[in-house]
C-alpha cells in the first residue's frame, strides 16, 4: 500500500492508540484527542464522503480556522482519494466564489455561520457545489433551510451508517491510492493576479515529509512524540500544513490548536511549544510586545531587563558570528542572564522550551532574528514555496548564517540562474502543475526545474541569500537595481511600524508608504499624553510623523545614498485582506496598493 | 503536561486544591514551621498562637458567610457564645452553681457545639433570605443583644456576669490536654491540637468554596438576582452559608476559652463581633488564607502593643496614665480597619497577592 499521511495516522492509531495526538481548548480546558480517536474520526469522514458519492479526484473545500475537524476532514478526504482545497478564513465572498468555482469543489466544509453565509451568497457562481457541511450549528441549524446544508454531526452519522451497510469500503479505496494521486490544491496567495491552485501529489508530500520532517530539514534533530507545537497560522498554507498535519502524522508531535490568531500570545504561554514556526509578522509582533512590556514596567524591572537585553544583543551578535554556537564567555553571560531575565522572559512569551524556532514564508529583518537568538530562542530562517512543497533551503543548528535562508536541503538540486539570478530547484517535491492552468505551469517548470521567481545569490558557496521577489525588484530612473524588501524589513524591525512599502520603479528616487502599528504607537502616544481618536488621526499627528521620520533616518543611515528613502507618506487606514490590500497570508499586494494610493505616491514626486 | 502549569486538561486540574508548585512548596514549608515552633518558643507565646488558630477557625466561618456569600453578619459573637456554652456545659462537671454533663471527650463536645450553633444559624437564615445589606446587619446585630441578655440571666448555664464558669474540658484519648504530662507541656499540647484542628477546618472550608457550593456563594454575593437567574437556589444557599458559618463559629467558640480555662458572659459583646469582622477585613474578604492571616494578626496585636511602653516611655503599661496601652490598642484597631478599607481592600491576602504578582510578571509589570 502506498504510504500517505493517512496511513501514517492509521499506523500510529494501531501502535500508540492512547498517546495524545492533539489538544484543543473548549471552555478553558484543553481537550485531548488520542491517536485512536483521531483515526476514528478520519475514518468517519472518509465513510461519510463515500456515502455522498465522492469519486477519486473530486475536490472537497475546507473553509475554517485551525481546529480538530480541519485535520479529520483533510485526512478523510485523502483517505477517500479526494483532493483537499483549503480556503483562508479571511477570504471574502468574492474570493470564495473564485476558489470554489475554479477548483470545482463538490463539497464544502465550512466552519460556522460566517463562512456558510459567504458560500450561500455565491451559490450561483459555484455550480459544482453539492453539499455545504457546517461544523458549528449556531445560527444555522433550524434557521437555514437550504437543501445543500448538512450538519457535521449528521454528516459523521451518515459515515457510520455507510460503514454498517457497506463494510470497509474505505480501506479498499485507500489501498488503490497511487503516488501520483493529487492530494491537495494549495492556492498561492497571488500578489499579482488571481490565486493559482498548486497540485501536490501523494509523492510530493511524502518527499517533503521525508526531507523536512524525518530528515530534520525544518527541525533538527527531527521531531518526535515528545515535541509540542501550536497550530495558529492558516492550515491552507503549505507551511502550517507541514508543521501541523504532516509533522504530527509523520513523527507524532502533539499539536495544540490556538483559539484564534488574537489569542496566540496567551496560548503560547499555556502551551509552551518546543517547536515553533512563525511568519516574520508574528516574530515582529512578539518583539514589539517585549519592547512595550519593558518600557511600561516598573523602574527596577525595567532597568534589570534593559541591562540583560543589552547583554542579549551582544550574545546575539556573537551567535550570529559563530553560526549559533556559544563561545565560552557568551555561555557564561547567557547563564547569568537566564537566571535574572531570560528564563522568565521566555516563559512570558511562551518560548521557554522552544528548541527549534523557524521563520519563513516572507523575508525577515536580521535584527529580529538576532534578538531571539540572543535571549536563547534558537532561530532558523527557512525557505521554500508551495510549488516545491516547501523543500528548498534551511539554516541548520550551529551553521546559521543570518541574512541567508540557509543551505539547500540534502538530496535536492538547487541552482541559481547565472543570467537572471533566479533560484531554481529540482527534486521529488516539485508540484504536478497548476490546477486547470497548464500554460502557467509550463512557465514555471522547464526540464523539471522549478523557477521560484526569487532572486538570490550564494554566500560562502554554501548558503543562499535571497535578494527579493523577481518582479518586486525596483529599477530606478538612474538604472540602479534595488531590492525593496531589505529596506522594508529594516523599517519593520521598529516596533512602531507595521507595514512599509517602498516605491520607486522608473522614478528618480525612492519613496515609501508606511503604516504604523496601532497598538504600540497608541501606547507611545498615551505615554506622551497625546490625544487621538482613530488610526488615521493617530498616523497623521505631527509627533507621530516625527517619530516615523527618525526611524526612517536611522534606517537610511545603513544604506547607500541611492537606496535611501527620500520621502514617505502614511497609510490612511490599516491594510486589510477584505479590502484587497493584503493577500490572505498578510502580504501586501504591491500592484493594488500602487493604484489605490496613487495620489499619495504622486504627491511625493510632485 | 509537565512544565506547563497554565495548560489545563481537565477541570479537576484547574480547580485542584494546591494547583501550582509554589503553592505546594509554601504550604508545606508553613506546616513544617508550625510543627517545629512549639519546641522553639515559650509557652505564653504558644498559648497566644493557639488562641490565634482558634480565632482563625471562627474567622473562616465568618468569611464563608460574609466574604464568600456576601451576607453581612454582625451576629458572630452570638454563635461563638452558643458554641462556648454548649461545649462548656457538655464537658464541665455539675457543681451546683453551674450545670455540666461531664462528657469530656473533645471530638464529641466539639461536634455538638458546632451542630447546636449551626441549628441557630439555620433558624436565623430565613431572615437573610428576605433581607439584604444593612437590614441584615441590623437583624444580626439584634442577635448579639438578645444573646447578651439571655446569657446574663441564665446563671445556671453561664455562672452570671462578673463570675463566669470554667471553659470546656479538653480531653483526647484519655489525655487531659490542659495539664502538663511527661512529654509535652499543656501549652504545647493545646497548640498542636488547635493547629491540627485549624488545618482540618481550613482544608474543609477551602474544599467547600472551590466546589459548586462555593461558586454558588460567590454568585449570590456578586448579585443575588443574577444568581437566581442562572439557577442558584437563593434560599438553599443562604441557609447553607449561615449553617456552615455558625458551625465554624460554634467550634471556635467552644475552643476559644480552653486556653484560659474560664470565661464570663460579658465576653460575647458586640466588640467580639467587630473583632471578627476586623479579622476578615484585614486578612482579606473571600479568602481562607486571608482569614487565617487576619485572625493571627488581630490576636497578636495586643501582644505587640504591650511592648510599646518599653520603646515609647510616655505610654503607660497599666490602666493609669494619660496614654495607656489599652487606648493605643483601641486606636490602632480602628486606624487599621480604616487604612485597610481605603488602601488595601483585599487585606493582608491582597498584599501577598501583590507581592506574588510582582515576581510572577517578571520581567514585565503586567
Amino acid at each position: 500500500m502506498t504510504t500517505t499521511v493517512v496511513t501514517r495516522v492509521k499506523n500510529r492509531a494501531a501502535n500508540t492508540p492512547d498517546q495524545i495526538a492533539m489538544r484543543a481548548k473548549d471552555f478553558g480546558i484543553w481537550q485531548e484527542v488520542s491517536w485512536a480517536q483521531y483515526w476514528a474520526n478520519v475514518e468517519l469522514v472518509g465513510d461519510a464522503l463515500l456515502s455522498l458519492g465522492l469519486q477519486p479526484g473530486d475536490r472537497v473545500a475546507i473553509h475554517s480556522e485551525n481546529r480538530r475537524e480541519w485535520l479529520y476532514a483533510d485526512l478523510g478526504v485523502v483517505a477517500a482519494r479526494g483532493i483537499t482545497v483549503g480556503l483562508y478564513p479571511t477570504n471574502p465572498a468574492s474570493e470564495v466564489a473564485y476558489l470554489l468555482s475554479h477548483s470545482g469543489a463538490r463539497i464544502l466544509i465550512a466552519e460556522d455561520q460566517e463562512q456558510v453565509d459567504k458560500a450561500l451568497l455565491v451559490l450561483e457562481d459555484t455550480p459544482d457545489l453539492e453539499w455545504i457541511v457546517y461544523l458549528e450549528p449556531r445560527g444555522i441549524k433550524g434557521r437555514y433551510d437550504n437543501p445543500k446544508l448538512l450538519w457535521w454531526d449528521d454528516f459523521l452519522a451518515m459515515g457510520a451508517r455507510y460503514r454498517d451497510s457497506h463494510g470497509d469500503e474505505l480501506a479498499a479505496r485507500m489501498a488503490r491510492t497511487s503516488p501520483d494521486d493529487v492530494m491537495t490544491l494549495i492556492y498561492t496567495s497571488g500578489t499579482t493576479g488571481p490565486p493559482k491552485g498548486a497540485m501536490l501529489t501523494v509523492a510530493n508530500v511524502e518527499f517533503a515529509v521525508h526531507v523536512l520532517v524525518e530528515g530534520g530539514g525544518f527541525t533538527s534533530p527531527p521531531p518526535s512524540s515528545t515535541d509540542v507545537t501550536l497550530s495558529y497560522l492558516p492550515l491552507c498554507h503549505v507551511a502550517e500544513r507541514i508543521f501541523t498535519t504532516w509533522f504530527s502524522a509523520a513523527s507524532g508531535v502533539q499539536v495544540h490548536f490556538a483559539e484564534s490568531i488574537e489569542t496566540v500570545q496567551a496560548n503560547l504561554r499555556e502551551v509552551q511549544p518546543t517547536i515553533l514556526f512563525g511568519v516574520p509578522r508574528i516574530w515582529e509582533k512578539v518583539l514589539a510586545g517585549v519592547t512595550i512590556g519593558v518600557s511600561s514596567a516598573s523602574w527596577l524591572k525595567r532597568s534589570v531587563t534593559r541591562f540583560w537585553l543589552r547583554r542579549a544583543e551582544s550574545i546575539g551578535t556573537t551567535l550570529v558570528r559563530t553560526g549559533g554556537e556559544h563561545t565560552g564567555s557568551s555561555r557564561v553571560t547567557y547563564a547569568l542572564g537566564w537566571l535574572f531575565c531570560f528564563r522568565a522572559l521566555k516563559a512570558r512569551i511562551g518560548m521557554r522550551y522552544v528548541r527549534y524556532a523557524s521563520s519563513g514564508a516572507a523575508p525577515i529583518a536580521p535584527d529580529v532574528l538576532k534578538f531571539f537568538m540572543g535571549i536563547g530562542v534558537p532561530m532558523h530562517e527557512v525557505y521554500g514555496m508551495t510549488e516545491n512543497t516547501a523543500v528548498a533551503t534551511g539554516n541548520r543548528p550551529g551553521r546559521v548564517k543570518v541574512g541567508t535562508v540557509g543551505e539547500p536541503q540534502p538530496g535536492i538540486e538547487l541552482r541559481i540562474d547565472e543570467e537572471t539570478g533566479e533560484i531554481l530547484t529540482r527534486h521529488g517535491g516539485t508540484f504536478a502543475g497548476y490546477w486547470r492552468d497548464p500554460e502557467a505551469t509550463s512557465r514555471v517548470v522547464t526540464d523539471g526545474w522549478l523557477h521560484t521567481g526569487d532572486v538570490g545569490e550564494w554566500v560562502d558557496g554554501t548558503h543562499v541569500k535571497i535578494t527579493d521577489r523577481m518582479k518586486d525588484i525596483i529599477i530606478t530612473a538612474g538604472g540602479k537595481n534595488i531590492a525593496p524588501s531589505e529596506l522594508e524589513n529594516a523599517l519593520k524591525t521598529s516596533p512602531y511600524i507595521k507595514e512599509a512599502v517602498v516605491i520607486g520603479d522608473q522614478r528618480a528616487y525612492l519613496v515609501a508608504l508606511i503604516g504604523i502599528e496601532y497598538e504600540t504607537v497608541g501606547h507611545w502616544a498615551q505615554q506622551r499624553k497625546l490625544p487621538y481618536t482613530t488610526y488615521r488621526d493617530l498616523s497623521e499627528k505631527p509627533e507621530v510623523l516625527e517619530l516615523v521620520q527618525t526611524i526612517v533616518t536611522e534606517v537610511n543611515a545603513k544604506f547607500a545614498s541611492v537606496e535611501q528613502i527620500k520621502k514617505f507618506r502614511m497609510f490612511p487606514k490599516e491594510l486589510d485582506h477584505e479590502d484587497g490590500e493584503l493577500t490572505a497570508t498578510q502580504k501586501v499586494k504591491r500592484s493594488a496598493l500602487g493604484k489605490m494610493f496613487d495620489d499619495l505616491v504622486e504627491s511625493m514626486y510632485g | 503536561m509537565k512544565g506547563r502549569p497554565e495548560l489545563y486538561t481537565s477541570y479537576a486540574q484547574d480547580m485542584a486544591f494546591l494547583n501550582t508548585r509554589p503553592k505546594r512548596a509554601w504550604t508545606g514549608g508553613l506546616v513544617i514551621l508550625a510543627l517545629v515552633l512549639p519546641f522553639a518558643i515559650t509557652d505564653d507565646l504558644l498559648q497566644l498562637l493557639a488562641t490565634g488558630f482558634v480565632a482563625a477557625i471562627g474567622a473562616i466561618g465568618l468569611n464563608i458567610v460574609t466574604g464568600y456569600a456576601g451576607q453581612v453578619s454582625l451576629g458572630h459573637a452570638f454563635f461563638l457564645a452558643i458554641g462556648a456554652y454548649t461545649g462548656a456545659a457538655l464537658s464541665g462537671s455539675e457543681t451546683g452553681r453551674v450545670i455540666g454533663f461531664g462528657i469530656t471527650s473533645l471530638p464529641i463536645w466539639l461536634l455538638a457545639s458546632g451542630l447546636v450553633a449551626a441549628f441557630f444559624g439555620v433558624l436565623v437564615a430565613p431572615v437573610a433570605v428576605r433581607l439584604r445589606g444593612l437590614y441584615l446587619a441590623i437583624v444580626t446585630l439584634g442577635l448579639v443583644f438578645l444573646g447578651e441578655h439571655v446569657f446574663r440571666e441564665w446563671t445556671s448555664l453561664t455562672g452570671g456576669p462578673g463570675v463566669g464558669r470554667p471553659a470546656a474540658v479538653p480531653e483526647l484519648f484519655g489525655v487531659r490536654l490542659d495539664q502538663d504530662n511527661a512529654v509535652f507541656t499543656a501549652a504545647q499540647q493545646l497548640y498542636l491540637v488547635m493547629f491540627v484542628l485549624l488545618v482540618i477546618f481550613g482544608v474543609l472550608a477551602r474544599n467547600l468554596v472551590r466546589s459548586r457550593v462555593g461558586r454558588a456563594f460567590a454568585a449570590v454575593r456578586d448579585r443575588d438576582l443574577a444568581a437566581s437567574v442562572i439557577g442558584v437556589d437563593l434560599t438553599k444557599y443562604k441557609v447553607l452559608a449561615f449553617a456552615v458559618s455558625s458551625f465554624y463559629a460554634g467550634v471556635a467558640g467552644a475552643l476559644l476559652f480552653v486556653m484560659n480555662g474560664f470565661f464570663d458572659p460579658g465576653s460575647f459583646s458586640l466588640l467580639l463581633s467587630v473583632q471578627y469582622i476586623a479579622m476578615v477585613l484585614i486578612g482579606g474578604a473571600g479568602t481562607i488564607s486571608g482569614a487565617i492571616m487576619g485572625a493571627l494578626f488581630i490576636t497578636l496585636l495586643p501582644r505587640i502593643t504591650r511592648e510599646l511602653p518599653a520603646v515609647l516611655p510616655f505610654i503607660s503599661g497599666d490602666a493609669t496614665g494619660a496614654v495607656t496601652v489599652f487606648q493605643v490598642e483601641a486606636v490602632l484597631y480602628g486606624v487599621l480597619i480604616i487604612v485597610f478599607l481605603i488602601v488595601e481592600p483585599r487585606g493582608l491576602f491582597g498584599i501577598w497577592v501583590r507581592v506574588r504578582n510582582y515576581w510572577r510578571t517578571w520581567p514585565f509589570s503586567y
